[in-house]
């Protein structure tokens, strides 16, 4: 077709925008007739028409880019299907399941890191969400200010250039992050604290590590070693046991959503339930407790759902952080990254697909366990 | 006694705030100074805040790197078009869930609402391989085109939020003077959804811009990459000097129309993200 790579997109945008028309009217006007014919008033069928004309842009794509995708990936999940080879596609039943589940070292530890910064990275996420949108509920000058510089994460958020930056800053030997934890540990409680945070985060991505390859040795080194020296600092982006702790560090700097729902969530709660609790010699720490974080339950359920649907699909700060950084890969890989390497650089369409489903269903079966839980600890009685 | 209690309490609040402020937007200087440092100074042990001897080379060589600038480039045109395309699709699918009554709305609207559930990567694959059957890969067009479909569920739920609002009486007097859907849509309820309309176009222009797993898969040539694809080749994990203030200048230059944007969008983001989030 045409050569310059950008007019040729500029000539596909406008085909496609003319191809959105025509099916919209086409949808449109089949709507009508069906309407007509089952005996609807005219306004009725020009409505029918409108609504199913400005809503067929979303009806159209869903069929293209949602429905007909899912159906062949399915198909494709079943079978061994590489795009790059030029064989054609070979039907092979549960294989590639199979494989996947019981036999595929690397989508364990995707499967398994992905559910570290979930357990260990959104739990952190969220009480620091929490603990600033309750600084800034306390009505105090310069509020906007603090919130924008609190949500300005999200917008710089995940791009690669940010993203190389915490690289640069991450860096074990010279990295400003290592150096000012140096700084700060000729302090006596300080250091003591570090360690001991050291330590605790240590042994935790020890354990994680035991559950990817399947042998303790690391756990059971880590411990042994015991209290780390006095002049340790982290290994972020360097050793095995920090990897993942890097990609945690950046989920907690990019709260700020959270931080705004839970802001939104303190300002809904009634005035009169703390004056009447203050009435009753509730102290601060006993009215945050027992009056706000109950009816904040609500709004930690929203960010619990969201967020755990957002760590599920982690992808970018770990391409940035550890592409091709060979010991690193394995402790690091998330499912979607996983995927991406498999589908994009082996070419293995029919595993990716696997891989995939799975993912769904996984993300599925968490989203549906969180619902029914909510039950338990969630209040909804003010509303 | 109690007022020196609320002083020390106050002041207690605004140390911890400053402390988070200066913690969350600390990346941001620290790119800034280490694009004005020399690259034994990005590698050195110690701190260096400020450089001493702040240089601007590194800012002179990257536009003189055409890569660069065409990556700048490409980034700006292929977001450029996705967003128009995007935004109106967005707007015309809002307006049909909120101003007009059709058999089957509510039907198509919990649909749309479901597809939030999926997660984008199963969608990866399959839409690759259609892609590649179009013959796409590594053109702009499957970064853009998705779009005009109306992308983003959440996005034309937020939007019918706030299209719902307007009061209904408005377009019956406007039929009433002759006027038909496309252009009540475009020139009375549009006009009066601004302000979630700006919300949504930060929203998709922040995605977009910050896009780095599709331009990944579908941009093969190095001529079409996108700033995202091009500045994480910039860091090369073989070497062991990374030239960390030429990285650090493309990111620099990255950011800049992000902080541009939220600059002139904070009130709004801030506002309907909590709207929006809660609802949503």
């Amino acid at each position: 077709m045409i050569k310059n790579p950008y007019l040729d997109v500029l000539a596909t945008a406008a085909l496609t925008v003319l191809f959105i028309i025509v099916s919209s009217y086409l949808v449109g006007g089949l709507a009508r007739l069906i309407v007509k014919w089952r005996g609807a008033t005219p306004r009725k069928q020009a409505n029918t028409f409108a609504g199913y004309l400005f809503a067929s842009p979303w009806i159209v794509g869903f069929f293209i880019f949602v429905v007909v995708p899912l159906g062949f990936s399915l198909y494709w999940s079943f079978t061994d299907y590489r795009i790059a080879s030029g064989k054609p596609i070979q039907w092979v039943g549960l294989e590639n399941y199979e494989t996947i589940l019981f036999k595929d070292d690397n989508f364990r530890a995707s499967l398994v890191n992905t559910l570290y910064l979930t357990v260990i990275g959104l739990p952190l996420q969220l009480a620091v969400a929490l603990f600033l949108a309750a600084l800034l509920n306390q009505k105090i000058k310069g509020e906007r200010v603090f919130r924008m510089s609190f949500y300005l994460p999200v917008i710089l958020g995940f791009n690669t250039a940010v993203l190389l930056c915490w690289r640069l800053m991450l860096n074990t030997g010279t990295g400003i992050i290592n150096q000012l934890l140096r700084a700060m540990s000729a302090f006596q409680p300080f250091s003591y604290l570090m360690r001991g945070a050291i330590f605790v985060q240590e042994v935790s991505a020890a354990f994680f590590l035991g559950i990817n390859n399947r042998n303790f040795n690391l756990f059971h080194k880590v411990i042994e070693a015991g209290f780390p020296a006095a002049n340790r600092v982290p290994l972020w982006v360097q050793s095995p046991l920090w990897s993942k702790m890097s990609v945690v560090l950046l989920l907690v700097w990019g709260c700020g959503t959270m931080m705004l729902i839970f802001l939104a969530g303190l300002n809904n709660i009634p005035k009169e339930l703390h004056e009447a609790a203050e009435v009753d010699g509730a102290s601060g720490w006993q009215r945050f407790w027992k009056v706000s974080f109950p009816l904040l339950t609500p709004y930690i359920f929203y960010n619990l759902v969201v967020g755990m649907i957002a760590s599920l699909q982690i992808f970018e700060p770990i391409f940035v952080l550890y592409r091709d950084n060979q010991p690193l890969v394995p402790s690091a890989i998330s499912m979607v990254y996983y995927l991406w390497q498999k589908s994009f650089s082996h070419f293995e369409i029919g595993y990716g697909s696997a891989i995939s489903w799975l993912a769904l269903l996984i993300i599925l079966v968490i989203t549906v366990i969180q619902f029914r839980l909510q039950d338990r600890w969630v209040t909804y009685d003010v509303y | 006694m109690k007022r020196y209690w609320q002083m020390l309490k106050g002041l207690i609040l605004y140390i911890l705030l400053t402390g988070a402020t200066v913690m969350m937007s600390f990346p941001l200087f620290w790119m800034i100074s280490s694009s004005l440092k020399t690259v034994s100074e990005t590698n050195s042990p110690g701190i260096i805040w400020v450089p001493p001897h702040p240089t601007l080379q590194a800012y002179f060589d990257i536009f003189k790197n055409k890569a660069f600038l065409t990556a700048y480039f490409n980034s700006v045109f292929y977001v450029t078009l996705a967003l128009a395309g995007t935004l109106i699709s967005i707007a015309a699918v809002a307006y049909a869930f909120s101003r007009i009554e059709w058999p089957g709305r509510n039907l198509v609207f919990f649909l749309m609402l479901s597809t939030m559930m999926i997660p984008p990567q199963a969608l990866i694959v399959p839409q690759y391989v259609f892609f590649n059957l179009l013959g796409w890969v590594g053109t702009f067009k499957p970064l853009i085109i998705p779009g005009y479909f109306a992308g983003g569920a959440a996005m034309v739920f937020l939007l019918r939020q706030s299209m719902a609002q307007i009061p209904k009486e408005l377009d019956e007097s406007a039929f009433v003077d002759g006027a038909n859907h496309v252009q009540i849509w475009w020139e009375i309820v549009l006009p009066l959804v601004k302000a979630p309309l700006a919300t949504i176009a930060t929203f998709l222009f922040v995605g977009l811009w910050n896009s780095l797993l599709t331009p990944l898969m579908y941009l093969q040539n190095v001529s079409m990459y996108t700033l995202p694809v091009y500045v994480s080749t910039l860091y090369n994990i073989n070497l062991t000097v990374q030239p960390w203030p030429t990285i650090m200048t493309a990111a620099v230059l990255t950011t800049v129309p992000l902080m541009v944007v939220f600059f002139f969008a904070q009130r709004y983001i801030l506002e309907s993200v909590v709207v929006s989030g809660l609802k949503g």
